[in-house]
């Protein structure tokens, strides 16, 4: 018993970084429908947990985030674009008009840190899928201009001038 | 080059002697290092933007989420059912022993975890069995030669083989409970589907001291599982481990007064999964599925 509790433990730990990519996903639906997927997603995970259908942190790590991306799809795919708020970051834009799949592969290997093979088995694709995923993604994204934040964009750098045509 | 190979050396996909490759690659090759460093900065950004949320402390409806989940719905067959599985049941009454003698703290806790969903029944259920112990001492009523496990296994011996082994099919559900209800004193038939086990139907059956009920379920592939049960407020388990047939696994547990097996040729884990399963059902139904 005291192994299963420290696997509750490790769902548990998990919840911050959980929270961090449902509001990279969701980044156009809003903080709190953000949290509110993940509650879900953590109580299916739990739900599995009690069946013992999954034995290892790493498991219920992989199931979370399979769950997560799950119920975001479906949230998503059924209001597209609902009440985005006009002014966010350009990276918050240029996340937002990204096509849901690639958005989560990107998300999923850049700011979770799966390993390609963990990703395709959470989005349940090919590894080849999720690397042309996530090729297209950095493709759209490329244009942005994405100084890292130490560097605060001023004003006047804005529009069509700092497009670049990568490819 | 592929370009896959510079998302790859970007993510840390490459073995250490392909990455040295790719690296050598972008000094000859200053359109690919472009690509590489671009990306990279769309990383850190991408981590700048979203690392803060991560070092939020959550909101309230998130915080021990996972815990509250653990606690809320801790199976009642883990409060004190005995496994009588065949790879090791010579070991079992041992731990089984152990588990009447220091059991009672661990009872305690994990009835006051539970307690919001099975007041009375959890409280009757895991109160019974030491207090009988303590009570009766070495004296055993003569009836107990035979466990309830024993008394299952003949059972499922008798019927199981039968064309139609259930007196009362799954279409004439409700005259069974009430049968059940009159001569046993308990009359539930838990919903097994999410465990992939179909209700058959059930009958009355001898029991240790009284009449018992004996439902039958089938998986899709034919196999069938017995569930036993009997009121069984003041008897003491059986100390020595019951040998259920070869090729079958049995599992026990007490709740509510009432003495369960599960039983049937299914593999040890998934009769484990199916006693918790049908546990639930009986004292919370609904509630925990999946």
């Amino acid at each position: 018993m005291g192994q299963k509790e420290d696997v509750f433990l490790h769902l548990e730990a998990a919840t911050p970084a959980l929270r961090r990519y449902a509001r990279a996903l969701g980044v156009s639906m809003g903080t709190a429908a953000a949290d509110d997927l993940v509650q879900t997603a953590i109580g299916r995970v739990a739900a599995r947990l009690r069946a013992k259908e999954l034995r290892d942190a790493e498991a219920v790590r992989l199931a979370a985030y399979q769950l997560l991306t799950a119920l975001a799809r479906e949230k998503l795919c059924g209001h597209p674009e609902a009440g985005f708020p006009p002014r966010r970051s350009a990276l918050a834009r240029g996340l937002a008009d990204l096509p849901f799949e690639e958005r989560a592969a990107l998300l999923l290997v850049v700011l979770e840190g799966l390993s390609y093979d963990a990703t395709a088995q959470v989005v349940h694709t090919p590894r080849e899928a999720v690397v042309m995923r996530l090729m297209r993604a950095r493709a759209a994204l490329a244009p942005l201009d994405l100084r890292p934040s130490s560097a605060p964009h001023d004003g006047v750098r804005r529009g069509g001038a700092h497009l670049r045509v990568v490819k | 080059m592929d370009e896959s190979e510079l998302h790859a050396l970007v993510d840390g996909e490459l073995s250490a002697q392909r990455r040295r490759e790719v690296e050598d690659h972008l000094l000859a090759h200053k359109e690919d290092a472009a690509l590489v460093e671009n990306w990279r900065r769309q990383n850190a950004a991408l981590r700048a933007a979203f690392e803060p949320v991560a070092q939020e402390t959550p909101p309230l409806s998130l915080r021990n989420a996972a815990a509250r989940n653990a606690a809320a719905l801790t199976p009642p067959i883990e409060s004190g059912a005995i496994h009588w599985g065949r790879p090791s049941s010579s070991f079992r009454p041992a731990r089984r022993f152990d588990e009447a003698k220091g059991g009672r703290d661990r009872r305690a806790l994990i009835a006051a975890a539970a307690l919001l969903l099975f007041t009375m029944l959890a409280g009757a259920a895991l109160f019974l069995a030491p207090k009988v112990v303590s009570g009766r001492g070495g004296v055993r009523p003569p009836a107990l030669s035979q466990s309830y496990v024993e008394r299952a296994d003949i059972a499922y011996a008798t019927f199981a083989g039968d064309l139609r082994p259930a007196e009362f099919d799954a279409a004439r559900k409700t005259e069974l409970l009430a049968a059940l209800l009159a001569r046993i004193g308990f009359a539930y038939a838990p919903d097994l589907s999410s465990v992939g086990l179909r209700f058959m139907g059930g009958r009355l059956t001898p029991g240790l001291l009284r009449p018992a009920a004996l439902l039958f379920y089938e998986t899709a592939a034919g196999e069938r599982v017995a569930l036993y049960f009997e009121r069984a407020e003041a008897e003491p388990a059986a100390l020595t481990a019951p040998k259920p047939e070869q090729g079958l696994t049995a599992v026990e547990w007490r709740g509510a007064g009432v003495a369960f097996v599960l039983i049937g040729p299914l593999s040890p884990d998934k009769m484990q999964t199916s006693a918790e399963r049908a546990a639930y059902e009986i004292v919370a139904p609904g509630v925990g599925g999946q």
